[in-house]
């Protein structure tokens, strides 16, 4: 059998292999990149705007502010949605805050359909019922092939939403481009994990203010959520 | 050890090479959370950990490539050494500070689950990234073994350019 020892010097075919893997290295990190850069020309869902991260934003006019990132396929985001989501909703309806929520994908390609389908329940004025649906029917395997277009078009039917706007939205994967500024956005403010909660620009404390509504309701009122 | 030692190149190729390998491509089907996962070591700027983060996972594809396939073997591998020295002096310097984060090695970067630093975690992987070490110290001292495209690595040892 040939070992590395025998035969001549092959200078040609060593200078072909580290050629085309520096090709692969370099292609793959320019698109790698490129692709994680935010587009300033690009489809917005209703109420989102870049300076508030390209998050969807209620009650933009509101005092104090409040930054959700999250993804829909995280388990901890599903945690922290059972133990809040109520609170977070009336704090909205009753408009005592600014709150920007900001749909991540980092999961994978399912966070970004599920995330794409929110804001397109957003343009229908349905995105808090919507983000509960999501939650209470996640899977408990990520990226398992459940979220798809059909299913996210079933989730709205059952959320009040329907109509062909809100069903090509979904399908037409419109708002892709607008997933991805988000995570540019995110990982530009050093967003680690999800959920992560800002208030005022601050995270509260991952240990103690997260999964306990007594200690996440208090913090928010030392923000200034009367 | 004379018969032995170019299966034992070519094994210690596979396991470096592969770990390098399935680390990469593992990370590069998501790269915001390759980014995260260098974000969190809190070594660097956030603008710079993001491109550190987004080229990794192909820099180590690159480099798994030429050690498996037995190109350059004594650059490859010193390179592959140095990949895991950084990544030692990464984790060290978390556990150090008490940072508690995911490897993010293999993926699944990012704040640990539970907000807690898991010493043992940290050792098992300060373990395997000095086992891995090692092996590139093997592979450099010889880089000639079984299966090697590069016959040219040879001549390079024996030359000791």
């Amino acid at each position: 059998m040939a070992t590395s020892n025998s035969g001549k010097p092959d200078k040609g075919l060593r200078s072909t292999v580290i050629g085309m893997v520096a090709f692969v290295v370099i292609v793959g990190i320019g698109f790698t990149l490129i692709s994680n850069h935010s587009k300033s020309v690009l489809k917005l869902p209703a109420t989102v705007s870049k300076a508030d991260g390209y998050g969807i934003v209620f009650n933009p006019t509101a005092k104090p502010v409040i930054d959700i990132w999250e993804d829909f396929q995280c388990p901890v985001c599903q945690r922290f949605e059972a133990i809040n989501s109520t609170y977070i909703n009336q704090v909205v309806a009753a408009g005592k805050a600014k709150v920007v929520f900001h749909p991540m994908s980092f999961i994978g390609q399912e966070s970004v359909l599920a995330a794409n389908a929110a804001a397109c329940a957003n343009d229908q004025g349905k995105f808090l019922a919507y983000h509960t649906l999501l939650y209470q029917n996640q899977s408990p395997t990520e990226n398992s092939g459940k979220i798809n277009s059909n299913f996210l078009t079933q989730l709205g039917g059952a959320g009040g939403i329907s109509g062909s706007k809100f069903t090509s939205c979904i399908t037409n994967l419109s708002y892709q481009n607008w997933t991805k500024n988000i995570e540019v956005d995110a990982a530009s403010k050093n967003i680690n994990s999800t959920p992560t909660i800002f208030v005022n620009g601050k995270e509260i404390d991952r240990k103690t203010q997260y999964m306990d509504p007594v200690a996440f309701q208090a913090v928010l009122a030392a923000g200034g959520v009367k | 050890m004379k018969k032995f030692q170019p299966w034992l190149t070519f094994i210690a190729r596979l396991i470096l090479g592969g770990t390098l390998l399935a680390a990469g491509l593992l990370k590069i089907k998501n790269p915001s959370e390759a980014a995260a996962s260098v974000r969190v070591y809190k070594m660097l700027p956030v603008a710079l950990a993001n491109i550190l983060g987004y080229s990794l996972p192909w820099l180590e594809i690159g480099i798994a490539l030429l050690i498996i396939l037995g190109i350059a073997l004594k650059k490859s591998a010193l390179a592959g050494g140095i990949l895991m020295a950084m990544f030692i002096i990464a984790i060290g310097q978390a556990w150090a500070r008490g940072l508690a984060i995911n490897c993010g090695c293999f993926g699944n970067g990012g704040v640990s689950a539970d907000g807690k630093v898991h010493a043992l975690t940290y050792f098992t992987e300060i373990v395997r990234d000095i086992g891995l070490v090692a092996l590139a110290g093997f592979l450099f001292r010889f880089p000639q073994g079984k299966f090697g495209l590069d016959k040219f690595a040879t001549e390079e040892n024996h030359g000791n350019k």
